[in-house]
């Protein structure tokens, strides 16, 4: 047994000395999927070969605490992916290092943080998606409100709304519109307890979500655009319709990390990723629509000029929003979730 | 403390709590109710068969996480295999039922924990002394009578450890609870929602408030243990499996023993099935319309998609090697000196079983990223040491409680005999205690093997680019939907788990 351990062991030891080479790593915490990293790692790669690019595949919430727990040491250079207000806690906690990229100009106010902490590369966009072997394109609900009717009793399933910045988003929009019109939040709960009643499950992941949708455990859901198409591409029968009252706009972020060991190298990568050549390529390949502003139309491919023709941008006050999104989901979470509609 | 004040004072968090401790209690109940009489009969029965399936029964901990509940899902969940059999068989028009809330928990649970007392109970079976049952029967004892009076309470050091196995493992469980509770909350979901959320006080308050639970069902194990201490000596070889007189029996004995292991492997079985279905093709139907082997290719294409599982292996044979000596070094302490240091070391090693996985990784990343060795803080995030020895701790509960339940069994006068005759101690731990001690350090090191070539929850918050497990290999391919690689990862990693688990657990029978 020991003469076979050690010979595993030294196997696995030449294997990693192996992989030691003169470039200079950049480490980038993402919860993109591979689709997305592997695409940016081997392009960038090819036009910088001292570069090496290692990104480690977590979910957003992952990224935080590991950033938190290895502040005395930070391992990560660049943390590439997750709704800008998850950015902008791990700022507060002096987690990220200010960087101004060449496009940060191209990039609205409201998608960046204070003190170029962090910049909008990406725009998520919630979506009401159906799985069309089970629902017409015509059937299929056309706005939030159109989740409320009966015959989604039971069909409706949605992700983990504490887990999820999609969820998150859309909850917050449904809330602050509450606020801002009746001066309480009394309406937009009761909306939610509504949905609740509808909700046929609470699902963990967007991978179950995905499963279960395919297999017809449920008919429709919220999700986003991006997922959306990159399933229909890989053959599942899943159509979309954006809200007709208004989608509300995820900033999707990136930021160099406080301490980042190769900061040198993560500003070069960073610069990269927001500029021309990866916008690009990340809208082709893999259905991402840019944050930067500045894009001439036919910079994008037809998909994305359709989406956002088609899409209409809900009007969400989002200083507010970021302000009580976590006492409106504790409170949902206490009062609202499995209690079907009894509040 | 203000913070545990806070939690308390909240009574959605103290029903939380119970739901918590009835779900361990009960996984504590049904895992001894299935894993018990398995051992029994695999052990105390010749049938066609028995040697490969009494090791094929114990391959549930060797399902690896997140895949495994795919598995569940497609065989058990509302539109998987079982769920459209039936409802094509009585002709329904929705799904019989649904894999969701306490019952479903407990299935996960019960499933995935038996083996603990199957192994455990196994172990301490091979190594019963038959002098007693003898001499029940001799004095008239009828075979329920030996069974109750005799051989049950032997096996009772054996049980108390596999049952606080069982009470810590579900009591931290987070999977089970999270994809199939529903709305039914314990409260690892609970700190789960608090953190998820962003409110990191409210998440100590209740990791707190769950590793005091653990603590206190540890306590109370120990209190009723205690009085079970006792060695029991071994006279003679253990008794062989025995072939009925009776046809009646050893059919059923056969009948029973297959059709349980193959409702146990039924999984596993799953798992194989979906690692040759190609990506989206399985909806509806209710049987995989195409197969092929295109999954297998992906993941054979590319070295660094075989670089996690060359990684896995290695690191899980170092910590179990590691967690294997350690534990049997400190329950070799522990036995020797009864008093206060003893039980101390017991509580040191029980405890990384009582911290939630996800807090105790981000304890160890935070404790790891500083270099301060008079405080024994090394640097070891960035390297790859850190997730062995992340695994290493983690696994100490099970080897070092294995290695005291073998200890506590061990009848003293046989060291004192070879004491006598003038062998070293050294000697004497080499050709007395450890041979006698064998299966039982073997059931824990073949579990700690099974954890760390499977582990998720440590690995996700402490692998770095060159220690990338498995595990994360199955969620990047499962957010990919790529289900059926991500299936055949999962069936590499059973296989590896079920090789390396026939090498170290199963030569218990031979061990004598």
């Amino acid at each position: 047994m020991t003469t076979r351990h050690r010979s595993l062991l030294v196997l696995a030891l030449s294997l990693s000395a192996a992989c030691h080479d003169a470039r200079t790593p950049v480490v980038v915490y993402s919860p993109h999927g591979r689709d997305l990293l592997q695409l940016f790692e081997s392009t960038y790669e090819q036009a910088h070969p001292e570069v090496d690019v290692r990104w480690l595949d977590m979910g957003s919430q992952e990224v935080v605490d590991r950033l938190r727990s290895e502040r005395a040491n930070p391992q990560a250079d660049v943390w590439f992916g997750a709704p800008a207000t998850l950015f902008a806690r791990a700022a507060a906690d002096g987690l990220l290092a200010p960087y101004r990229p060449s496009w940060a100009g191209a990039i609205p106010a409201t998608s960046r943080g204070d003190g170029d902490l962090y910049f909008g590369v990406f725009r998520t966009l919630p979506v009401l998606v159906f799985n069309s072997a089970a629902v017409s394109a015509a059937e299929a609900p056309a706005d939030w409100d159109a989740l409320l009717d009966p015959q989604w009793k039971g069909r409706l399933l949605i992700r983990d709304p504490m887990a999820s910045g999609v969820l998150r988003t859309v909850f917050g929009m449904v809330l602050a519109r509450s606020l801002a019109e009746t001066g309480s939040t009394d309406r937009g709960f009761a909306w939610l307890a509504r949905l609740d009643a509808q909700t046929k499950e609470y699902v963990a992941n967007p991978a179950l979500l995905h499963e279960k949708l395919l297999r017809q455990e449920g008919a429709v859901t919220i999700w986003e655009l991006t997922d959306t198409l990159l399933e229909r591409r890989r053959g599942a029968p899943f159509g979309y319709r954006f809200a007709s009252s208004g989608t509300p706009v995820i900033d999707d972020a990136i930021a160099l990390v406080a301490g980042a060991p190769h900061a040198e190298a993560a500003r070069g990568f960073v610069e990269w990723v927001g500029g021309l050549e990866a916008q690009r390529l990340a809208a082709e390949q893999v259905f991402r629509i840019p944050a930067r502003t500045d894009l001439p139309p036919e910079a994008l491919p037809a998909w994305a000029r359709e989406a956002l023709a088609e899409m209409r941008p809900a009007e969400v006050d989002g200083k507010l929003v970021a302000r009580e999104i976590q006492g409106w989901m504790a409170t949902w979470d206490r009062t609202v979730r499995g209690h079907g509609g009894d509040r | 403390m203000a913070r545990l004040g806070e939690v308390l004072a909240r009574p959605d968090e103290l029903a939380a709590l119970g739901r918590s401790l009835w779900i361990s209690l009960a996984s504590v109940a049904l895992s001894a109710a299935l894993g018990v009489p398995l051992a029994f009969l695999f052990t105390r029965h010749e049938f066609p068969g028995r040697r490969a399936l009494a090791a094929l029964v114990a391959l549930p901990v060797a399902l690896p996480p997140l895949v495994g509940v795919i598995a569940f899902l497609y065989l058990y969940g509302e539109s998987g295999l079982a769920a459209r059999a039936v409802q094509g068989l009585l002709g329904l028009a929705g799904a019989p039922w649904r894999l969701t809330g306490p019952g479903a928990i407990l299935l996960v649970h019960a499933y995935s924990m038996y083996v603990y007392f199957y192994l455990f109970t196994r172990a301490a079976l091979l190594r019963e002394d038959p002098s007693l049952a003898e001499a029940a029967a001799v004095l008239g004892a009828g075979r329920f009578r030996t069974l109750v009076r005799i051989t049950l309470p032997a096996l009772g050091p054996a049980l108390a450890g596999a049952a606080v196995l069982v009470f810590m493992t579900s009591l931290g469980s987070f999977s089970a609870p999270y994809l199939f509770g529903g709305s039914f909350r314990v409260m690892t979901t609970q700190i789960l929602s608090s953190k998820q959320n962003g409110d990191l006080e409210h998440a100590e308050g209740e990791t707190a408030l769950l590793v005091a639970a653990a603590l206190g069902g540890l306590w109370v194990a120990r209190r009723l243990d205690r009085r079970r201490d006792r060695p029991v000596g071994q006279h003679g070889t253990p008794p062989a499996p025995r072939r009925s007189p009776r046809r009646a029996v050893r059919v059923a004995a056969a009948v029973g023993g297959w059709a349980l292991a193959l409702l146990l492997l039924a999984p596993h079985a799953t798992l194989l099935l979906l690692s040759f279905v190609p990506p989206g093709s399985w909806t509806t139907e209710a049987f995989p319309p195409v197969f092929a082997i295109g999954n297998y290719a992906a993941l054979v294409s590319s070295a660094e998609r075989l670089r996690p599982v060359v990684n896995s292996l290695w690191m899980a044979a170092v910590a179990t090697a590691g967690a294997l000596a350690l534990g049997l070094a400190v329950a070799q302490v522990a036995v020797m000196r009864r008093g206060r240091l003893g039980s101390v070391l017991e509580w040191l090693m029980a405890l990384p079983w009582a911290v939630p996985g996800t807090a105790f990784a981000f304890a160890l990343a935070t404790t790891f990223s500083v270099n301060s060795p008079l405080t024994l803080r090394f640097l070891l995030i960035g390297t790859p040491w850190i997730l062995p020895l992340a695994y290493l701790v983690r696994a100490l509960p099970v080897t070092g409680g294995a290695a005291l339940t073998g200890l506590r069994r061990l009848d003293p006068s046989l060291a004192e005999a070879a004491s006598s005759l003038g062998a070293s101690p050294a000697r004497i731990f080499r050709r007395v205690t450890l041979p006698a001690i064998a299966p039982a350090l073997a059931a824990g090191a073949s579990l700690a093997l099974l954890a760390a070539l499977g582990d998720f929850v440590l690995s996700i918050v402490l692998y770095g680019y060159e220690t990338r497990p498995i595990s994360i290999e199955i969620l990047s391919a499962l957010r990919l939907q790529e289900t059926g690689v991500a299936a055949a990862y999962g069936v590499l990693l059973a296989a590896a788990s079920a090789v390396a688990f026939l090498l170290f657990g199963q030569e218990q029978g031979s061990g004598g």
